[in-house]
């Protein structure tokens, strides 16, 4: 088996006529096998395998690799060497065969080096023009092709989750069938990028990445003032602000020139890091694991990059040195911020901040007029803000007046975010030798970029203004690309980098190399334009196949796409797709988390005494139906129908979730209060608009799966239905019990037994797979 | 289950792929444990072919107190400072240790020799000195394996716990639990693989952390289940009122129905390892009732176990749900004991804690034992750091407080192939430092190629309790960010010193 498995690879690789290709077929090996000993940390004179030049100098009569004498190489030598073999026999990993026959070939093509791959910016490749063109190449060499095109109203409501994580409302969905137009579905799709849930879907990646947390995280884990910046970002996504712009303000948009509100409230960003006030703790030690978050977050969510190995020693894969972390660090070592946080809530430097949407809509009405009042009055050097109290004192001002009177009524609603400030002084960032806070070394460093990805453009200042324009240059090799993999897992399930957290030497390689890079200049192209890329992503017949596995091509982790997206959904997802389907769902966008029901004592259990998130107090009324990503995320302790379901907890960055399945889940969707409440309040609507159990049934399965039930569902549905029905007849109390979980009323106009019933069949939809999936 | 579905077998081959191709030696039997049901595993056992070498323990009962607690009151017998009370810290002994901020600003560090008679208890080594305040644990001396040398770097309570359980101070890693659930899957098919429970104490001064039992960046399936005292024993466990369990039964042959209807269409095998979770749920609602029903025990049980096992929620309820959960095939069980940090009031505090624990910890180890259950069955006790020798505010004969302390603390093992009845390393006079046998103080640096005999950092703990387990701590990785991670970073010495 192992014989023949070799045999097979080598014929279509080590053997093959064409020449290897250094960047994705030695250099992991190397990397996994070798560097450990022999890559960028290597030890003074210790051979180093990472550059041609180091393999193949002059070792004392004889070179590691001899591109003259390719046969002669100590390398060929000693990896088969039996006596004294490398990797040594004692080493941690030991090469496979095929890995030898690769590398013999490979030292006898001449032991060619070259840069990694997603060190090299991308460019587009000519050969293909769409998403569907480099898919359909990679199939085609499998003699396969796309499958063909799911059913339009599967569509809708795959189209609907990915965007904005709930379905068509039925009406939409309707419309969208009756329309037989060309264009019908792009029509579709740019409604559901219009919706104002597409930018609360989107910001909830964005917030598992940049780890968005209500409380500081470490020790006391007390509250935090921070959703200002969480209603930021939902509000940028929906306004589309360029991904360049997007990036810019949240690094750095205290340093533009005049920033504005949002701007400032946008490096919320750079103020996520957990944070601690334990009595014992020093402040020095504090300021240096600070660093080492934002550093390593960075390192994460723009880079694709492990930063945390450079942290105590050179990495030992990809080409950071050690000194180039901290040069990365200082980049973040000098924001205003105490290393502890006081356990207070408003940490500073913080500022006041519109408290929802509507405030913040509001405000900024106000302030577009008092802008237009004051353009043709000049003497814009001063802030606007003086300018209109100025022009207020004046009697022939009364819309002055009224402005400024309603600006201060507005903000004196405002509420506390923290955000970022520079020092006047910056603080001086030195090495820390192996990471140990009390051990800085060697000169003070400028804060500077790792080499191996550019350098900061010229005129860039060196402080986070300057990093962000590096991030945001069309020379950097990474930002693009990496954005782009995890837009496209968002719509795929699964990236074209399946690591996306690891774009490095160690990461794995993209499954289309090619329309990774075509994407990532398009969205630099398109202006960063993140609805132009997933409307690009999701018009494509690749997402629009079929999602059924096939049998006529082996492709079970759907590394071809050669079938739709399908994956379990998210734990927000799940939750807002039962309160919408209930019509519970509370439209209202922004504000501080929201505390749904929870089993008591979670938090009291775990919480120091002196903690003020110690107990968890139950929102009342419609702050109980709010979108999941409003839910209050305590880092220590998040809402468990979050984390059972997945979620992360906010306490380091996450650009990939598990989806598991465990009985846990099981216990939740059938057991869980507001989960009970739902399917009681959607077995209410089914009742009320459905007038027998068939069209009730039509509804429920309109509702969760765009689509009726089949004959075999229905018949399953149906036995319960009966089997309910009679229990309930016969068994008053155990209906009331039943129907009166959860705060909200009760329709007392419909038939007991038809709600308990009912609660029952809709409870049950949605916890199977035709609600949980994505298909 | 169809096991002879193509797509099916797909996926199983993919996830063996990713098995062999993530964990070095493809132990992380626990993957496919979820994919395939357990039964497919039983046959394996402990030391199957799961495991990287023949495992001493099935399972391990992990009894964590948090907040430190100090080893001068409880373990570490230090005559000779009661000669010096209330006199300042030599210099030489402190010798430029960092002191945490709470202590950093005293005028003098006055020594505080404990007001605790401590009796020399028969072990198989060289006996063992316990404090009055464990009366209970003093009778198993000699199933004990009691470690004076343990020690870690952090010095303060969030960094130290995440530390000790997660392997690194910055939270982001998984915890010990949830590495054991990774690499060990489960032998029950009822209930779940690591269970996590928090018991009660008087003095719940320090906080818990859900990353303290959470699955870091492996699969979330492998995070702690909280087995509670209050409210559902598990999380969402009991259906509401008005629900029978004839009820749950229609509701799931439907569910079955339907998702079978849409593994029909889709082929995924996902929706099949889902429905076996929905069945194993339903399972799970009569095995963890009977789990919590304590009445078929004797009257004996709760002799030795105390009156207070029956309240649920106590320490030593816990004890007894543990080697319950022993019973039934879970093999990774952690109780969190708070309380601990004892910085003023130490003598009140440590007194009601050690009465909250005592009795149940030395319950644990009888019951396990004439159940023939201990051999394979590792328990664990300790904390995140020891106290320190020198007081902390104002010292009277009767009352004093410690600060956090790193460079030494005391835990000990028994049973699941550790060295019953010995007393490994020591402390110099002070309860300050590691020292060797004639008292001198060592001062170990570990690497990972260099261990110091007689020292057992919080890294060679937890290799050693891997090792137990049938698992090379080198070996247990899991690629993330480019890095195979390991509980042990790369760190970590096996303890075979300690090992039978």
């Amino acid at each position: 088996m192992a014989l023949l498995a070799i045999s097979i690879l080598i014929s279509h690789t080590a053997f093959a006529a064409e020449r290897l290709d250094f960047s994705r077929e030695i250099l992991p090996i190397l990397s996994d096998k070798c560097f450990v000993c022999h890559g960028p940390d290597a030890k003074e004179k210790e051979l180093r395998l990472d550059s041609f030049e180091a393999a193949t100098g002059d070792r004392g009569g004889y070179r590691a690799i001899d591109p003259d004498k390719p046969e002669a190489s100590e390398v060929l030598v000693r990896i088969h060497d039996k006596e004294d073999p490398m990797p040594p026999v004692d080493a941690e990993k030991q090469l496979t065969d095929v890995e030898r026959l690769m590398l013999e070939k490979w030292v006898k093509q001449g032991g060619n080096y070259a840069k990694h791959w997603a060190f090299i910016p991308p460019v587009k490749a000519t050969s293909q023009k769409s998403v569907d063109g480099y898919v359909s190449a990679a199939l085609e060499k499998k003699n396969s092709n796309l499958a063909p095109e799911a059913d339009r109203a599967t569509l809708a409501r795959r189209a609907g989750f990915i965007l904005t994580g709930l379905p068509p409302e039925p009406e939409q969905l309707e419309h969208f069938l009756a329309d037989k137009s060309n264009g019908a579905y792009e029509k579709f799709v740019d409604a559901m990028l219009d919706s104002p849930r597409y930018g609360e879907h989107q910001a909830r990646y964005w917030l598992d990445a940049v780890r968005y947390g209500d409380t500081h995280g470490l020790h006391l884990d007390n509250r935090r003032g921070i959703y200002p910046y969480r209603d930021w970002v939902i509000q940028a996504l929906n306004d589309n602000l360029p991904l360049d712009d997007f990036i810019t303000w949240q690094l750095a948009g205290d340093l533009l020139p005049n920033p504005t509100l949002a701007q400032q409230v946008a490096t919320g960003f750079v103020r996520m890091n957990p944070t601690t006030s334990e009595g014992g703790a020093l402040p020095q030690e504090f300021q240096a694991k600070n660093n080492f978050d934002r550093t390593e977050t960075l390192g994460t969510v723009f880079l694709g990059l492990t930063m945390s190995c450079a942290r105590c020693h050179t990495h030992k894969y990809d080409p950071i040195v050690h000194n180039e972390y901290y040069s990365l660090l200082a980049f973040f070592n000098s924001t205003a911020e105490k290393p502890l946080d006081g356990n207070k809530y408003d940490y500073g430097p913080a500022l006041k901040a519109p408290k929802d949407h509507t405030a913040w809509n509001a405000w900024e009405a106000a302030h577009q007029e008092a802008l237009e009042l004051l353009k043709p009055l000049g003497d814009e050097a001063k802030p606007w803000r003086e300018r209109l109290i100025n022009l207020s004192k004046q009697e022939s001002q009364p819309k002055a007046n009224e402005l400024a009177t309603r600006l201060t009524d507005l903000e004196a609603d405002f509420t506390t975010t923290l955000v970022a400030r520079e020092l006047e002084k910056p603080r001086p960032t030195k090495l820390l030798l192996r990471g140990e806070y009390n051990q800085p070394t060697g000169d003070a460093l400028e804060p500077n970029v790792p080499a191996v990805m550019g350098a900061l453009p010229p005129e860039a200042p060196k402080n986070r203004l300057g990093l962000a324009q590096w991030l945001t240059s069309r020379a950097h090799p990474l930002v693009s690309r990496v954005l782009i993999n995890r837009v496209w897992q968002r719509v795929f399930g699964d990236g074209l980098v399946r690591t996306p957290e690891d774009f490095g030497v160690q990461g794995e390689q993209p499954t289309h190399p090619e329309l990774l890079d075509w994407l990532a200049v398009e969205l630099q192209e398109s202006g960063w334009d993140l609805k132009h890329m997933l409307r690009l992503m999701v018009t494509s017949q690749t997402f629009k196949q079929e999602s059924a596995w096939r049998k006529d091509i082996e492709d079970p982790e759907n590394r071809l796409f050669s079938r739709g997206p399908s994956f379990r959904l998210d734990a927000e997802v799940l939750r807002d797709l039962a309160l919408w389907a209930s019509e519970l769902l509370d439209p209202h966008m922004g504000g501080e988390g929201v505390k749904p029901y929870q089993p008591s004592g979670l938090w009291s259990a775990l919480a120091h005494p002196a903690s003020n998130t110690k107990k968890y107090e139950r929102d009342q009324t419609e702050l109980l139906y709010r979108r999941s990503l409003y839910v209050y995320w305590k880092r220590t302790s998040p809402h468990p129908m979050m984390t059972l379901f997945d979620a992360p907890n906010r306490e380091s960055s996450c650009v990939r979730r598990s989806r598991s399945s465990t009985s846990l889940q099981s216990l939740a969707l059938f057991n869980e209060t507001q989960r009970l409440e739902m399917g009681r309040k959607l077995a209410e609507r089914l009742l009320r608009e459905g007038s027998n159990d068939t069209e009730r049934l039509d509804l429920l399965f309109t509702l969760l799966a765009s689509r009726n039930p089949t004959a075999t569902e229905r018949n399953a549905c149906d036995s319960l239905i009966n089997a309910m029905r009679e229990r309930f007849q016969s068994d008053a109390e155990s209906a009331q019990a039943l129907v009166s979980v959860g705060e909200a009323p009760r329709n007392e106009a419909l038939d007991l037994t038809d709600l308990a019933t009912w609660t029952q069949v809709a409870t049950t939809v949605l916890a199977s797979d035709v609600a949980l999936l994505l298909y | 289950m169809n096991l002879h579905d193509p797509h099916f077998e797909n996926r199983l081959m993919m996830t063996r792929r990713q098995l062999f191709g993530r964990s070095a030696l493809g132990v992380g039997t626990a993957a496919m444990a979820n994919l395939l049901g357990n039964d497919l595993l039983a046959s394996s056992g402990p030391a199957g072919p799961g495991t990287h070498h023949p495992a001493k323990a099935k399972r391990v009962i992990y009894l964590f107190m948090s907040g430190g607690p100090s080893h001068h009151d409880l373990w570490d017998y230090k005559p000779k400072m009661q000669e010096m009370f209330g006199q300042d810290l030599p210099e030489y002994v402190r010798d430029g240790q960092r002191i945490t901020g709470m202590t950093a600003g005293q005028k003098t560090l006055p020594v505080c020799p404990t007001k605790y008679k401590f009796t020399k208890q028969e072990n198989n080594d060289r006996g063992v000195y316990v404090s009055e305040l464990l009366p209970h644990t003093a009778t198993v001396a000699k199933d004990l394996c009691v470690v004076h040398s343990t020690f870690t770097e952090a010095i303060n309570h969030d960094p130290a716990i995440t530390y000790i359980q997660t392997g690194s101070q910055i939270p982001g890693r998984p915890s010990l639990g949830a590495w054991l659930s990774y690499g060990l899957g489960s032998t029950n098919d009822n209930l779940p693989g690591y269970v996590v429970m928090h018991a009660h104490s008087s003095f719940a001064e320090q906080s818990l952390f859900g990353r303290l039992w959470g699955s870091g960046f492996l699969p979330s399936d492998h995070q702690g289940v909280l087995m509670r005292s209050q409210g559902d024993a598990v999380l969402y466990l009991n259906n509401p009122k008005g629900v029978t369990r004839k009820d749950r039964r229609a509701q799931l042959d439907t569910l079955v129905a339907l998702n079978q209807e849409q593994h029909k269409r889709f082929a995924d095998p996902d929706i099949l390892a889902r429905i076996k979770q929905h069945e194993m749920a339903y399972r799970m609602q009569t095995s963890v009732p009977e789990l919590m029903d304590l009445s078929g025990e004797s009257d004996s049980t709760f002799e030795l176990y105390g009156e207070e096992a029956r309240n649920p929620g106590t320490f030593a309820a816990s004890c007894l749900n543990a080697r319950r959960l022993a019973e039934r095939g879970v093999r990774n069980i952690q109780i969190f004991h708070r309380g601990w940090d004892a910085h003023g009031a130490l003598p009140k505090e440590h007194e009601s804690q050690c009465k909250d624990v005592d009795q149940g910890c030395a319950a644990l180890i009888k019951d396990l034992k004439q159940r023939g259950m201990l051999d394979e069955t590792l328990v664990v006790w300790g904390g995140e750091f020891g106290r320190t020798a020198y007081c902390q505010g104002g010292l009277t004969r009767a009352n004093y407080g410690r600060d956090h302390h790193p460079r030494c603390f005391t835990v000990w093992m028994a049973g699941g192939g550790v060295k019953p009845g010995i007393t490994y390393g020591q402390t110099d006079d002070f309860g300050y430092n590691i020292a060797d046998a004639d008292g001198n103080p060592l001062r170990p640096q570990p690497n990972k190629d260099r261990w110091t005999p007689g020292t057992m950092h919080i890294h060679d703990l937890n290799a050693t309790i891997l090792h137990l387990l049938g698992i090379d701590h080198r070996k247990l990785t899991y690629r993330y960010q480019g890095r195979d991670f390991r509980l042990t970073d790369v760190h970590g010495h096996v303890m075979y010193d300690l090992l039978v």
